[in-house]
């Protein structure tokens, strides 16, 4: 009972609030790729830019929700630009899986120099905003971490509505099904792209912000968790944003209580064997892609 | 030569007759006749001057540029074996530092515990290129396109992270104190710490692989391999296996960057947990897409311009990254087909009929 109580209750709820910022994460990643058909390699680094400009405007003494609140804003700028100016150079050629790849990439090693250049190789690590917290059953919450809960799934719900329930969301599924068609309908289907895109960006860049009371914050701080997120979206399913939430809860979750088993050391691979696992039984992970279910 | 004007003749005859089609498959032969023997000039351009530069060197009594060389020559081992699953199978990896590393770290543990011997190195590396190579790819071919760099990708990083978390193998410090190795070659005994000796075996194995490679991207089973990047869907239907071919190329590619890796210690002295790493992956993808995927001469060039350009940048900045990330990234924009391809355009005048 004690087990329960201090150890793995605390722990799974860990998992729980660490998974809803890495579904915020896989989200952006899986629209990206299930409406534009693009591996965005720089996704963590989106991320790391995310954590930085709110550590910026809060260190400008700014209310910690009004920086959650206008850190994807100011993403949303950035992601247009990279989709506008960059991705849709090579979108067009034959080998554009490989080449939107390879130009996200190169992206992401240049973005993360430049994050090395103006704030230093050093880790910052800004105050977390609510302290304290409350106690059901015996077990301690801390009051972030449960506001962290609320709020990813918040976004998460109001992502699932405007992709699934709202008229923009039916023009975004329309063109993840048939761009030619949707584009003869009256859609302007690039612009659509390059909004997506950015909407994409903008959740990574929350999802930077959110986490960044809880880890730190340094250049290279997107590099270990895209690796994660890429793991969910392909369990989940490329493009599909319910597999994405599923599969992020249960890695997570996986991970938090893999961690107190067996070690901290071993959860990478028992996660990375979950995926091959669902690679070899559903190669198309476990749910399809956006707009085609 | 192919004359452009006969090409377009027989194009627009190969809807009626035969022969045309005859005549069509000529000019294809005839063309890529023509860019076997570009690329043949190029390499011998590379191997030459990478001779020349090596006896400058020597003359010069030079250690830095000759072991800078070495280990650019080392990436280019690993940069051919990339080129192989990329430029020709059309499999994209983002993870041959993991068996460019293992290769590393079993040379680096023959030597160390074993005996200092240079050939039981280099074929451990390898053969521990063919064990991961053949446990990675039975994983990572079932994928296709992104999944399969996804996969690769994580792999290594899995990989990277186990040894770098175990205790036995140095951890994060890796193993250090390798010795030197004294290599006998039959006529000359050299060692390991002798800069122009060790660069010119290196330089005399790359070229080996080099020569290997082109010569099996021409057997049959290269131009299965090839199909595969064309149109793996229809493989199946002229009777080829797209699974077997893929995991052959896969496995020979890791033994090969598994080979590289086993050099890498014998240079260094070293090996750590970075060679492992997502850097070494992308930076061989960097040199075959920089030096022309599919060519196998150009990721020679590539990993040369890579390796001595960080070195220069470097000497002004420590922020290298940004270099090669604009210089990467212009590449793949406006010179998709690379250095190579660009100069083998240049030289048979741009009737490309690639898409």
């Amino acid at each position: 009972m004690d087990y329960l109580q201090f150890v793995l209750a605390p722990q799974m709820l860990n998992g729980l609030s660490f998974g809803l910022a890495v579904i915020l994460m896989a989200l952006g990643l899986t629209i990206i790729f299930g409406l534009l058909d693009v591996i965005n390699m720089a996704h963590g680094e989106f991320y790391a830019i995310g954590a930085y400009v709110g550590f910026v405007l809060l260190g400008m003494g700014l209310n910690f929700w009004l920086v959650v609140a206008l850190v994807p804003i100011l993403m949303l700028p950035l992601g247009y630009i990279t989709e506008r100016f960059l991705v849709r150079r090579v979108f067009h050629s034959a080998d554009r899986h490989t080449l939107t790849l390879l130009l996200t990439l190169g992206l992401s090693m240049i973005l993360m120099d430049v994050l090395k250049i103006t704030f230093g190789p050093n880790t910052v690590k800004p105050a977390i905003p609510v302290t304290g917290g409350i106690e059901v059953f015996d077990v301690f919450l801390p009051a972030y971490r449960m506001l962290l809960i609320a709020f990813g799934a918040a976004v998460i719900t109001a992502v699932y509505i405007l992709i699934y329930r709202t008229s923009i969301g039916a023009i975004i599924r329309a063109a993840a099904f048939d761009k030619d068609m949707a584009s003869s309908l009256g859609v302007r289907v690039s612009r659509v792209y390059s909004m997506t895109f950015a909407v994409g960006v903008a959740l990574a860049g929350l999802s930077g912000i959110l986490l960044a009371p809880v880890f730190s914050v340094f250049p290279t701080m997107g590099h270990d968790f895209i690796i994660l997120a890429f793991t969910v979206v392909i369990v989940g399913g490329m493009g599909s944003i319910k597999g994405a939430v599923l599969a992020g809860l249960l890695l997570t979750q996986v991970q938090a209580v893999a961690s107190l088993i067996v070690s901290p050391v071993w959860t990478d691979p028992i996660l990375f064997g979950i995926m091959v696992l669902v690679l070899m039984l559903r190669p198309q992970g476990l749910f399809g892609r956006l707009g085609h279910a | 030569m192919p004359d452009p004007l006969v090409a377009a003749e027989v194009t627009r005859g190969a809807r009626g007759t035969r022969g045309a089609h005859i005549g069509l498959a000529k000019v294809a032969i005839d063309r890529e006749n023509e860019e076997q023997r570009v690329v043949g000039c190029l390499a011998a351009v590379f191997f030459l001057a990478a001779l020349l530069f090596a006896i400058y060197g020597w003359q010069q009594g030079d250690t830095f540029f000759l072991r800078l060389g070495t280990e650019a020559l080392i990436y280019a081992g690993l940069a051919l074996s990339v080129d192989l699953l990329l430029g020709h199978g059309g499999l994209l990896s983002l993870g041959h530092a993991l068996f460019f590393g293992l290769g590393a770290y079993v040379s680096a543990l023959i030597l160390k515990d074993v005996s200092p011997s240079f050939w039981l190195a280099i074929a451990g590396g390898t053969l521990s290129g063919l064990l991961a190579g053949t446990v990675g790819g039975i994983i990572a071919i079932r994928a296709r396109g992104v999944y399969f760099a996804l996969i690769t990708f994580g792999m290594a990083q899995v990989v990277a992270k186990i040894i770098y978390n175990t205790q036995e193998l140095g951890a994060s410090d890796g193993i250090i104190g390798i010795p030197i190795v004294p290599i006998s070659l039959g006529i000359v005994d050299i060692r390991s710490d002798d800069p122009f000796a060790f660069f010119t075996l290196t330089l005399v194995i790359v070229a080996a692989i080099y020569v290997l490679l082109s010569y099996a991207t021409r057997t049959p089973y290269g131009r299965v391999l090839s199909a595969i990047r064309v149109n793996e869907s229809r493989l199946p239907f002229l009777g080829y296996s797209p699974a077997y071919t893929k995991l052959g190329a896969f496995v020979i590619s890791s033994m090969i960057a598994g080979l590289s890796g086993s050099l890498y210690p014998m240079l260094r002295g070293f090996v750590s947990p970075e060679l492992m790493y997502f850097e070494v992956s992308t930076n061989a993808v960097i040199a075959v897409v920089i030096g022309g995927a599919g060519t196998l001469v150009g990721p020679l060039f590539g990993a040369m311009a890579l390796v001595f350009g960080k070195s220069v940048v470097g000497s002004y900045t420590e922020h290298h990254l940004i270099v090669v990330g604009v210089f990467f990234m212009a590449s793949v924009i406006f010179l998709p087909q690379g250095f190579a391809g660009f100069v083998k355009d240049r030289f048979m005048g741009s009737q490309d009929d690639r898409s």
